[in-house]
């Protein structure tokens, strides 16, 4: 996977992902210190950022940290961890909510979702330079996230249709499975082309629903 | 275990080799040196399943092998990592002989999967180091299974998959459907389900009739009877052959 890093290219508001004015001081202090040692695991990353310096770049004091996050630095960054990823799939979620259909859900989540992974800067850096430290955490939340994602499928799958002796949390459940690998290792496709992506939603993902071969117009 | 066919993996020089073979144990019928190798690779093993790699010394693996330190100082010049490497190459030459041994004899391009599916989970799940690893040291493992290190997997995985389903698919297919069924496995790995245990032959046969094979009933009888060989697999990751990068374009002259 290609990381788009470059020192020069990281800012604050790049990391966020959204304007600086959200770390605003009135944001509920939960929300504040998160974004706060977002920042840090940016400048510094996962494991060399310390509870002084999100209090220090979230304007509050130590104790106000912990009173927050009890168990300190482990829980501040498992924390972190857990927030960008559920945002990372709410985004996703606001992306294809709208889809009227399973076929318009996959192709425009894959797409999307792709190019999230490869331009979400600190992932990549991180991925980078402290894998082992992050890969455990995203991997604790990825066995949730096969559940979120089947159960956001169930209804396009009733509204698809299922071929007899094919249940539909069955079906919801590999499919999610299939869209996070492919999320995390496209293999042999390259996603950021809607036409290729066209294809894998015909040629292996819709099959496994329908139970039968789809005709590509190759 | 099955025996039924000739062909066994070996590893010589970081490749991967299938080679056929008069014996079952072509591995310990290597050089002195080599079963050497393999014996501390062994003994390196039974201490990583005991207490990781993290806590595994030197001194550990020369007691369980029954030998001095300066003997795996000798094998091993590099020391402990250049055994871990050992060990690692060891066991990926073990799975994929089994593997090759299981879908070398299967019969029919379900069956193939079937097999091949079944017994890479058996081999993963039950394995004594992995299992250790993945519950006491992820950060060991996961960094090689997971983003562009999955994409390297998936590629050596189905390079060496797909001869064996060339059987009955052409050449394009069998790719595709070979890395298909590694995703299957590897989520199943990464992230346990309740209700699917892939060691479980009849579960797998069901994921692969539903999940699999719709896309793939072209031709199920069996077209050429000898035995699929690939020659050269690089077990390491990212130095396979070259890997098809447009499925798209290649499916076309299919048609």
């Amino acid at each position: 996977m290609p990381c788009c890093l470059s020192d020069a290219a990281i800012s604050d508001a790049a990391f966020l992902a959204l304007p600086v004015s959200v770390v605003a001081v009135d944001a509920a202090p939960r929300q504040r210190i998160l974004e706060a040692t977002y920042a840090c695991v940016a400048r510094w990353g996962l494991s060399k950022t310390t509870v002084e310096d999100a209090a220090r770049e979230a304007g509050l004091s130590r104790a106000t940290v912990y009173r927050y996050f009890p168990g300190g630095r482990d829980e501040l960054v498992d924390a972190v961890v857990s927030w960008q990823y559920q945002r990372f799939f709410g985004r996703l979620y606001e992306e294809v909510h709208g889809a009227g259909s399973l076929e318009e859900v996959l192709e425009r989540g894959l797409v999307f979702a792709r190019r999230q992974v490869l331009e979400h800067e600190v992932l990549q850096k991180v991925l980078q330079t402290e894998p082992d430290v992050l890969l455990p955490k995203l991997t604790v939340e990825s066995n949730r996230t096969v559940g979120l994602i089947s159960g956001f499928l169930v209804p396009y799958l009733h509204e698809h249709g299922l071929p007899p002796g094919l249940e539909v949390h069955e079906a919801a459940d590999f499919l999610a499975r299939m869209i996070l690998s492919y999320i995390s290792a496209p293999g042999r496709w390259d996603l950021s082309d809607p036409d290729e992506v066209r294809t894998l939603v015909r040629v292996e993902l819709l099959p496994c629903v329908t139970g039968e071969t789809q005709i590509v117009d190759r | 275990m099955r025996h039924s066919s000739q062909y066994c993996l070996t590893v010589s020089g970081g490749r991967l080799e299938l080679v056929r073979s008069e014996h079952n144990d072509a591995l310990a019928s290597a050089s002195g040196v080599s079963s050497q190798r393999v014996r501390l690779a062994d003994a390196a093993l039974q201490c990583i399943a005991r207490q990781g790699i993290a806590k595994t010394t030197l001194d550990d693996v020369a007691r369980a092998a029954g030998c001095s330190r300066a003997t795996v100082y000798r094998v091993f010049p590099g020391g402990k990592d250049g055994l871990v490497s050992a060990v690692v190459d060891t066991e990926v030459a073990r799975f994929f002989s089994a593997l090759a041994l299981r879908m070398g004899a299967a019969s029919d391009l379900e069956d193939v999967l079937v097999v091949g599916m079944t017994e890479a989970a058996l081999r993963i799940t039950e394995h004594p180091g992995l299992s250790y690893l993945l519950e006491h040291e992820p950060e060991v493992i996961l960094p090689h299974l997971t983003f562009s290190h999955m994409d390297s997997v998936l590629s050596v995985s189905s390079t060496f998959t797909a001869p064996f389903l060339g059987r009955w698919l052409d050449h394009d297919e069998a790719k595709r459907v070979a890395e298909w069924a590694a995703r299957i496995v590897l989520s199943h790995l990464l992230c346990p389900s309740d209700g699917v245990d892939l060691t479980d032959e009849s579960r797998v046969r069901r994921l692969v009739r539903t999940f699999v094979l719709p896309g793939d009933r072209a031709d199920t009888t069996e077209t050429v009877d000898s035995n699929p060989v690939c020659t050269h697999i690089t077990a390491q990751t990212g130095a396979v052959e070259k890997i098809d990068r447009s499925p798209r374009t290649t499916k076309g002259e299919a048609s």
